[in-house]
């Protein structure tokens, strides 16, 4: 089935690092600008037990590491579910270091005169 | 928010003639102590606000504080960003409403970790009776549905008694919640307070306070100390399991026959080997405590149940289903534990069990052993 293509308003209503939750057919589709000016839609469902993933920490994540050290990357590129705390990629969309991660539903977004577009 | 009404309808589904009672809901006291002084004497009052009381419910040391900042779910404040639990009508709109709940008890840890350890035992005694008065005043006269587990001073048994019969009597108040401290719930020490609740038919719960394995006078995890929330979290549960065995060996289920108590947020999973390992015991040394006249194993099925929350996550989901078989369905209450962050919602929880099971765990165990109105 060929998909739709919704606007959900101007790129500046979209402010770096902060979803913006979109209500589609029922469906709550979540947006956020990270800083490097990529743009990401989620459904606002957690694959784990159906939370609001989207109100969740948006920020980065310690690694696997050696006993007793820490490492800190992808800052400002992990979802932390605000419920139980799963942690997911938003590039890939995967759940983080697991070795059958979960996955959030991903959806298509762009920019078309300064409007943001969501392809479902 | 909690998820979308309409969202929860759908996934409710095939489920959504289940009634759900929900045994563990945690309210939170919008504005802090200065909210509680009226339901105090001034003298006590100007003592706490002197000395710049403060509600730290969950008053943890850097090494056990939440690793994602919070144990209250951020997307459960309200409108005016208050905590989550802080505004009872929004319990009832976001928890109780989306997912069809017919009854929930609150259980103040505010309450609790003042009741074990961060108050003294004489302020612990005032403050018990403010926070019943505060919750009585401010949340169970915002909707039937909402009951209360009271707050009752751990320190003075005495005391504990005399509050049980002071408010003990309201018919939204459904359990009294005692804040776990380090004297076994089988010791005599807590006789007068079985037999105030006992006299109005109220079931004790025990729900860990926040404070345990943190200060002095509170159970301590078994072994060694915790050095992280994951650590502690995960070992919580030992509390339970000394405290059902103490219940049940020390004969508090025949001094007190109608005695029920509610073991909340131990999770279950652990149940079954103690189970077996008090049972075979007593068939060997039945004689060191002859007043443990019958198998543990029917005490434990006549007289304690567990909350269902945290539910453990198998590799195999079928396996907690064996489990609860093996245990036995009747031993269950359904709860959330809402607005924590590992609450569990009835709409994916225990949802391959038997039809007949889920109706005992989500509704028919927690109607006959908590007083609802």
């Amino acid at each position: 089935m060929e998909k739709r293509r919704l606007a959900v308003g101007p790129l500046g209503d979209f402010p770096v690092g902060k979803f913006r939750i979109v209500s589609i057919d029922g469906v709550e589709i979540g947006i956020v600008r990270l800083a490097g000016g990529a743009l990401h839609a989620v459904r606002n469902r957690c694959p784990h037990k159906g939370a609001p993933v989207c109100k969740g920490i948006l920020g980065g994540t310690w690694p696997p590491s050696a006993v007793g050290e820490l490492a800190f990357e992808r800052d400002g590129e992990v979802l932390v579910c605000p419920w139980h705390g799963y942690e997911f990629d938003l590039n890939s969309g995967l759940e983080l270091y697991q070795k059958r991660p979960t996955r959030l539903r991903k959806y298509d977004v762009g920019v078309e005169d300064g409007q943001v577009f969501v392809l479902i | 928010m909690d998820m979308p009404a309409a969202e929860a309808r759908e996934r409710r589904g095939r489920h959504s003639a289940l009634k759900v009672l929900d045994c563990d809901v945690h309210p939170t006291v919008s504005g802090g102590m200065k909210s509680i002084y009226p339901y105090m004497s001034e003298a006590w009052a100007r003592r706490f606000e002197r000395k710049n009381a403060s509600m730290a419910s969950l008053a943890l040391t850097t090494k056990y504080q939440h690793p994602n900042g919070s144990a209250i779910r951020e997307d459960t404040r309200n409108e005016a960003g208050e905590v989550g639990g802080s505004d009872p009508r929004v319990v009832v709109s976001d928890h109780i409403e989306p997912h069809g709940i017919e009854g929930v008890l609150l259980n103040s840890l505010q309450a609790s970790a003042f009741c074990c350890a961060l108050a003294s035992t004489h302020e612990s005694v005032a403050l018990a009776s403010a926070f019943n008065d505060f919750f009585v005043d401010k949340w169970l006269s915002v909707d039937p549905r909402l009951h209360y587990a009271m707050a009752v001073p751990s320190l003075d048994p005495h005391a504990a008694a005399e509050e049980i019969r002071r408010v003990g009597s309201h018919r939204q108040i459904a359990a009294v919640s005692i804040a776990p401290i380090n004297i076994l719930l089988g010791n005599r020490y807590w006789w007068p307070l079985y037999e105030a609740a006992q006299e109005l038919e109220l079931p004790i719960v025990m729900h860990p306070s926040g404070a345990d394995s943190i200060y002095q006078g509170t159970p301590i995890a078994a072994g060694g100390i915790p050095d992280s929330y994951i650590e502690r979290y995960v070992t919580l549960c030992q509390v339970a399991e000394s405290n059902v065995n103490s219940l049940i060996v020390n004969g508090v289920f025949e001094k007190f026959h109608k005695l029920k108590v509610l073991f909340a947020e131990f999770g279950f999973t652990w149940v079954l080997p103690l189970a077996w390992r008090m049972d075979r015991t007593w068939r060997q040394l039945r004689h060191e405590t002859p007043w443990v006249k019958r198998s543990p194993i029917d005490y434990l099925h006549d007289h304690v149940r567990f909350t269902t929350q945290p539910l453990d996550e198998p590799q195999d989901p079928r396996d907690l289903d064996r489990l609860v078989e093996l245990m036995g369905a009747d031993l269950l209450c359904f709860s959330t534990d809402y607005p924590h962050w590992d609450n569990d919602m009835p709409e994916d929880s225990l949802r391959s069990l038997p039809d007949e099971s889920r109706t005992r765990i989500f509704y028919d165990n927690a109607r006959a052993t908590l007083r609802w109105s």
